[in-house]
């Protein structure tokens, strides 16, 4: 069976083979590969030559940069689920014509998590039989890792049912709706493995869960915005009527003012909450919460704070600035800056105060060593050159033919 | 069936780490990864300030919140009292690094503090993290309990030498190292401890010291806010204190 020959309903190609890919896609898998191939290739020898040794983790600082790294894959990969659970769970449909790209994109932000986290384990392997076995359901970790399982094969499933043209079916309609499900407890279980512990009080929070599906949702917009304003480089409608094949209203409409709104008020809940946490660490006398006034001396968290926070949503503020795509590029990069240090200053702060370690043991220092630097370009390597090759092959602009469009969902 | 726990009695221990090395030689652990370790604390200030000290075993909670977050089950608690490692299970997560209240555990793939890295100059094989010149018999080290040298890519503890305290008689009430007969069969820190401040037994046995000691003396455990529930207890007596085991002190301004 040749892959290449295989044809959708309507017949066009599974993947599009015949087609050239257009610059942009062609820059992203050639960058991709270049990025991750150099640093999986400088992950795999460091490791092979020195263990986990080659990562500046410690027994008193046990997750690392790659957890963070991680972190931001998979949460980003939950908000880009219920981004796309907009159209096919709720029927919205300003946000079908980006439904496909955001499952595509969740599917490949999953992988370049799962990768990362894979080289950061002790025995990733035995994890494939050691997990399944346990069924310990104390552990947050435990169910952390079979909804992420879920979640990927639902995606998957959800994906080929939109690229074989089953839009409307009941089938895709109820796997939508599991598949949101699973993405709204995915990200809520990972904030449990990190807010159920006590012994680490500045993560401990019953909040967690919701920061992490807000975050998670806010960067899945950063992710979208970023991408969708990529495809309108020249700033005009026809790029948009070209790119969908449709002249349709709905389209720029979405672009031009839902996207970048729905961007500035998330990005201000995320503020509002983010706020709440540090007041609460500063003012704690806790022991373990003196680790916030630590984090004010990093400079991940002026980054978080100044340029991935209060800088974009300045950038989003007033309707022109919205509606230009220059500036929601550049408001989604920094946000996507922003969150990245975040996630590595979330897991310093809960490890920054030794646990235990007698009074001759002072804050524990922690910066990320090259190898697990490296794991950010493999990570965004095999992220980047799955999506151009997405954009290339399967046809991520697709959505649902107009004409068949039913009433939305009650 | 037992419940093993441990007495340590404040008011004997000089903090000359005799545990620690005992532990280090028993167990075949890497330099400053001290499964047993004694921490050291400062108390108060010039004039009146003082250096006080705690020896630092795993608790062997009764309520072990390592085992609870444990994906695989890997680390686990045993009927007698025990939590162990099975280190043909453990992934290497670290999970339980991160929920251990007391900070006993160590995952052997981390930068050594000390040069050369004694992994490189005593290589291991045949899955062994390396080969240290002397070592546990092969045939007392069992991967199921996180007992002898250890695997790559996993953690480790303290496992109240599991290969000892197994092989005790049955009913025993406490493991009294200067019983010739019980001798073996007592962790190798109790063992060891000149001042006799260590006293190891079963919890469960109205007859055993241990349980006597925390009775009269006030045995206490440390950070019982967590609900841990150490299974080692700590004597102060009037001579000794309980340091308070804060880390680090923000400057009041
Ligand atoms: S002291 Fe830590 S490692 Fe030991 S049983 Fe308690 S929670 Fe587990
Ligand atoms: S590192 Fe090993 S023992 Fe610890 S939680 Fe993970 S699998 Fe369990």
């Amino acid at each position: 069976m040749n892959i290449a020959t295989l044809t959708t309903r309507s017949g066009l190609p599974l993947l599009d083979f015949n087609s050239r890919p257009d610059p942009t896609s062609a820059f992203m898998m050639l960058a991709g590969a270049i990025a991750g191939g150099i640093g999986l290739a400088a992950v795999f020898i460091n490791l092979f030559l020195d263990g986990h040794a080659a990562f500046n983790t410690s027994s008193d600082m046990a997750w690392g940069a790659p957890i963070a790294y991680y972190l931001f894959f998979l949460l980003t990969s939950s908000g880009l689920t219920i981004i796309a659970s907009l159209d096919t769970v709720f029927g919205l449909r300003t946000f079908y014509p980006i439904a496909k790209r955001c499952v595509w994109l969740a599917i490949i932000t999953l992988v370049a998590g799962f990768t990362i986290l894979a080289l950061e384990l002790g025995h990733p392997f035995r994890m494939l039989w050691a997990m399944p076995t346990a069924l310990q359901i104390y552990s947050p970790m435990w169910w952390m890792g079979a909804l992420y399982s879920i979640d990927l094969v639902l995606l998957c499933v959800k994906f080929y049912l939109l690229h074989t043209e089953n839009w409307n079916s009941r089938l895709t309609h109820h796997l939508s709706i599991v598949s949101f499900v699973v993405c709204i407890l995915a990200p809520g279980t990972l904030g449990l493995v990190f807010g159920m512990m006590a012994m680490r009080p500045a993560w401990y929070s019953p909040v967690m869960p919701m920061y992490f599906i807000l975050t998670g949702f806010m960067s899945a917009v950063a992710f979208v915005v970023f991408f969708t304003s990529l495809l309108r480089r020249e700033n005009s409608a026809a790029a948009v009527v070209r790119e969908h094949r449709r002249a349709d209203e709905q389209l720029l409409h979405l672009y031009d003012m839902v996207l970048p709104r729905l961007f500035f008020v998330t990005l201000l809940a995320v503020i509002a909450m983010r706020v709440g946490q540090i007041i609460t660490g500063l003012w704690s006398n806790y022991e373990g919460m003196e680790a916030h006034w630590k984090a004010l001396e990093s400079p991940l968290f002026h980054i978080e704070i100044w340029a991935g926070f209060i800088l974009p949503a300045a950038l989003m503020s007033t309707n022109a600035l919205r509606a230009n795509p220059k500036m929601q590029l550049l408001a989604s990069v920094l946000f996507m800056v922003g969150i990245f240090s975040a996630r590595l200053e979330l897991l310093i702060v809960g490890q920054q105060v030794p646990l235990f370690k007698g009074y001759w043991a002072d804050y524990v220092e922690y910066t990320p060593s090259f190898t697990e630097w490296m794991l950010v370009p493999a990570g965004f390597g095999i992220f980047l050159f799955l999506y151009g090759a997405g954009n290339w092959l399967l046809r991520l602009s697709e959505s649902r033919v107009p004409e068949r469009l039913p009433e939305p969902a009650h | 069936m037992a419940r093993w726990g441990m007495v340590i009695d404040l008011e004997k221990c000089t903090g000359c780490q005799a545990c620690t090395t005992a532990c280090q030689m028993e167990n075949n652990r890497l330099p400053g990864e001290n499964w047993q370790d004694v921490l050291f604390y400062n108390e108060g200030e010039y004039p009146s300030g003082k250096l006080t000290w705690l020896p630092r075993p795993c608790m062997h909670c009764e309520n072990p919140s390592c085992v609870a977050v444990c994906p695989t089950k890997a680390t686990y608690k045993t009927e007698d009292g025990a939590v162990l490692i099975n280190w043909e299970r453990c992934i290497g997560c670290k999970y339980c690094m991160i929920a251990c209240p007391y900070g006993v555990r160590f995952y052997a793939e981390e930068k050594q503090k000390t040069q050369p890295d004694i992994r490189k100059v005593y290589p291991g094989d045949s899955g062994k993290m390396w080969n240290p010149p002397y070592r546990m018999p092969e045939h007392k080290r069992n991967l199921k309990w996180g007992v002898g040298v250890q695997p790559k890519g996993v953690v480790s503890k303290c496992n109240f030498c599991y290969h000892r305290i197994s092989q005790a008689p049955k009913g025993t009430p406490d493991l009294d190292p200067n019983d010739p007969k019980l001798r073996d069969f007592t962790p190798a820190c109790v063992v060891t401890c000149a001042p006799t401040a260590r006293y190891f037994g079963d919890l469960d046995n109205p007859k055993s010291k241990v349980r006597q000691l925390i009775a009269e003396k006030r045995g206490v455990r440390l950070q019982d806010q967590t609900g841990n529930r150490p299974q080692v207890y700590y004597l102060a007596g009037e001579a000794a204190t309980i340091p308070e085991t804060r880390s680090v002190r923000r400057k009041q301004s």
